[in-house]
């Protein structure tokens, strides 16, 4: 029989702890600190500001849930909270198809294939404001390539299609980025799996839905999670290209956040918009990780 | 020097960072009160001038005959410019002021706009300076009482605004058309250029959102008048008369026929640069724009452009016969105060004397450059330098003769008050999109006007008749 003493601390080695953790906090001082300021900071004057009827200068007046109230009654925050779902539901879909389909197509090719990744991902790495120049130019109805294709329609301009047609070009840009994801995440899928369901006969779609998918479906959850967080950022390519225009058409909540803080002179109540969304986030992120500890993701 | 931070602008600093804006509030508001004086001192060392002047030719006007003379008049003060793009400078200069730091110069928005950051108390009183320097007697009283709220003055007018119709001067003589003066002769030139496959008139707000109010000022005053303007500014009638009803349904009439732009989508999809090369072509005919466009319209015009063509502009014709014509709005672009949390009050004020002052350096900068320079000082047409372009000479020695003769109208951006002014172009954006009725879109403009009027947020309206 054997026995295992307990160890026993001796004032070196306890010294030697404290030592390790204060090295190890005075590393992460400087995080925290800029943390406390960029972070907590506004964040705790931004509750406060909801509460307030605040032009964005000077003083601020309490008012209590009076920004809520109205925002909850504001027709222009329901259009554009509309706006964002329908922002959603397209940036997730139609990127993360072409990013699957993309990415498959690039686990077949050996020859190139760092080529076609790099062109894949090109649109990416552009900056927004660049690419959103641009295409406003090619989505002129005048001069644009639908003009020169002969289609007379005013994409940016036309109420119906303003929505729409940026979120085209953030899709234009983005996916490329999610087929190199997926393509990486394709590449940790165990080889053997595939040869085991070729031996038994699998043709490529069978291999592709039944081991490809599941295979890198944490990473697809982890994508529609972070489709829903930059959905609810939406900000930069609709504030370059219509600026929420025609007439509040392409208008998501970050961009009239920012007319009524700027334009408006309502910060307050851009305040109490993003805390709503804030809030939103929060509980999209909360029932994550809830499903996560279930083991959703991998099941 | 001590060290303050109160709670007040902790959380302002931070509010607005949390907005999603770059603000170096809390920073800047560890740097204590500010040193300056206002009335007192001589001023010297370095002042900050934050300025939205673009392209490099112009920023190099600034730099050489603006910047270099004043420190070379001033050797003792260092003017520190940097350039922003427009839209970018106003939210700089917010969020800068907010948090009690920002440029010692502020280049503000237009006069209603300034007016609610004076109302903040970020700016300035300038009315010491004003006496101290004499700028009443130096600047136009309508344009420096514009600036004036409970007798403080907060700012002083940067640039004089007016509308014109520039027409291609070249399609004109090809096609025989007359320069139109009236509702009827206007509108028979547009019928007969659209019959022809020529766009009557182009504007867009593809690059300036709030482009929609300036045809609302051309239609407003043009049509409605500038006496019911008056009346309706001072409350004495409402915003729903029909007259102003009226203007609002012809504006969308002409979207409607396709005149403007060829229609409401391309108003709102056709970049403003693309508009300006088919003016300069001869698919567009005329353009109503602001007289600052001036220094831009030659570009699309002449060899550079690839055309023979010439520009030329004429007043906006009367589209009622009670309203007078020619009949300009007077109205003020920008505004240069001092910011309020600045060191060296003392030594900006130097430097707007300096450019407010020297009325012969005032009028060659507005004869070199034209319309941007255009301060509201008071000259009679014989000073202007002769080197001006004779178009630009016409824009002002006819807003001398329309302030003398009291025949003048308003632009939107300078006599309606902050909120209601953002209102009238993105409500017409509703009523370009059918999304709202000219009747509602005037009744929402009354309500948002009713309660700014009763916060006394509206900058003071030129007297009625001749001005100065």
């Amino acid at each position: 029989m054997s026995a295992t003493a307990a160890p026993v601390a001796t004032p070196g080695a306890r010294r030697a702890r404290r030592r390790a953790a204060v090295v190890g906090w005075a590393f992460l001082a400087p995080l925290l600190l800029l943390n406390l300021f960029v972070v907590l900071g506004p964040s705790v004057a931004t509750v406060y500001y909801s509460f307030t009827d605040w032009s964005g200068l000077g003083p601020a007046t309490f008012i209590g849930l009076d920004n809520y109230v109205e925002a909850f009654g504001d027709q222009k925050v329901r259009q554009a909270l509309l706006h964002n779902v329908i922002w959603f539901a397209v940036f997730l879909t139609v990127p993360g198809a072409m990013g699957l389909l993309g990415a498959y197509l690039l686990s077949q090719v050996r020859r190139f294939q760092m080529l076609f990744r790099a062109i894949y991902f090109i649109p990416y790495v552009v900056a927004s404001v660049v690419n959103a120049a641009v295409w406003k130019m090619l989505l002129s109805p005048t001069s644009g390539i639908g003009h020169l294709l002969g289609i007379e329609q005013s994409w940016l301009g036309d109420p119906s299609t303003s929505l729409l047609s940026v979120n085209f070009v953030v899709d234009w840009h983005f996916w490329g980025f999610l087929a190199v994801i997926f393509l990486a995440a394709m590449q940790g899928v165990d080889p053997s799996l595939y040869d085991a369901a070729k031996v038994d006969g699998a043709g490529a779609w069978q291999q592709y839905r039944h081991i490809t998918l599941p295979g890198i479906r944490p990473t697809m959850v982890f994508i529609v999670l972070m489709t829903v967080i930059w959905t609810l950022k939406a900000f930069d390519y609709i504030f370059i290209m219509t600026e929420g225009g025609p007439a509040g058409s392409s208008e998501v909540v970050a961009t009239l956040m920012y007319k009524q803080a700027f334009n408006e002179y309502s910060a307050g109540y851009a305040a109490a918009l993003g805390l709503s969304m804030t809030l939103v986030t929060a509980v999209i992120l909360a029932v994550y990780q809830w499903m996560r500890k279930k083991g959703w993701e991998d099941a | 020097m001590t060290a303050s931070l109160s709670r007040r602008r902790f959380l302002a600093g931070a509010g607005l960072t949390a907005l999603g804006i770059t603000s170096s509030s809390l920073l800047a508001a560890c740097g204590g009160d500010d040193g300056g004086s206002t009335g007192t001192g001589t001023g010297t060392g370095k002042i900050d001038f934050w300025l939205d002047i673009q392209g490099d030719a112009n920023q190099k006007y600034f730099n050489e005959n603006v910047a270099a003379a004043f420190e070379k008049a001033k050797p003792q003060i260092d003017l520190n410019v940097t350039y922003y793009k427009g839209q970018d400078l106003r939210r700089l200069i917010q969020t800068a002021l907010q948090s009690r730091s920002g440029p010692d110069i502020v280049r503000g928005p237009s006069a209603t706009q300034t007016l609610a950051w004076s109302k903040a108390h970020v700016l300035a009183d300038l009315t010491p300076y004003a006496e101290k320097f004499g700028w009443k007697e130096k600047l136009s009283s309508w344009a420096i009482e514009a600036f004036t709220m409970d007798g403080k003055l907060y700012a002083l007018p940067m640039r004089v605004d007016t509308m014109l119709l520039y027409f291609n001067k070249t399609l004109f003589e090809q096609k025989g058309w007359q320069q139109p003066t009236d509702r009827a002769s206007l509108e028979a030139l547009a019928a007969e250029a659209a019959g022809q496959g020529i766009t009557p008139f182009g504007s867009s707000n593809v690059d300036w959102k709030a482009a929609g109010e300036w045809l609302m000022t051309v239609f407003w005053n043009h049509y409605s008048g500038p006496d019911a303007l008056r009346q309706a500014l001072t409350g004495e009638i409402k915003f729903t008369d029909p007259v102003f009803v009226e203007a609002v349904q012809l504006l969308k009439g002409y979207f409607d026929k396709g005149w403007i732009s060829g229609g409401v989508d391309k108003y709102f999809a056709v970049p403003s640069q693309e508009i300006g090369a088919n003016f300069g072509k001869g698919t567009v005919a005329m353009v109503p724009q602001g007289n600052w466009w001036m220094s831009q319209v030659g570009q699309y015009f002449g060899a550079k452009a690839k055309n023979q063509n010439e520009w030329d502009w004429m007043p906006v014709p009367a589209l009622r016969p009670e309203v007078k014509h020619p009949l300009f709005e007077l109205g003020i672009g920008g505004s240069l105060a001092i910011n309020e949390a600045s060191k060296n009050k003392d030594a900006a004020a130097e430097y707007l004397n300096w450019y407010y002052g020297d009325r012969t350096a005032a009028l060659k900068r507005m004869a070199d450059v034209p319309s941007t320079y255009n301060i509201p000082i008071d000259f009679s047409d014989d000073e202007i330098p002769s080197s001006i372009d004779p178009r630009s000479g016409r824009v002002l020695t006819s807003l001398n003769k329309a302030v003398a003769d009291g025949d003048y109208g308003f632009v939107t951006w300078t006599w309606w008050p902050p909120k209601t002014d953002v209102f009238v172009y993105e409500g017409l954006e509703q009523v370009l999109t059918g999304k709202m009725t000219p009747a509602d879109y005037c009744k929402q403009l009354d309500q948002k006007f009713t309660e700014e009027k009763a916060d006394g947020t509206i900058p003071q309206l030129p007297a009625k008749g001749s001005g100065k």
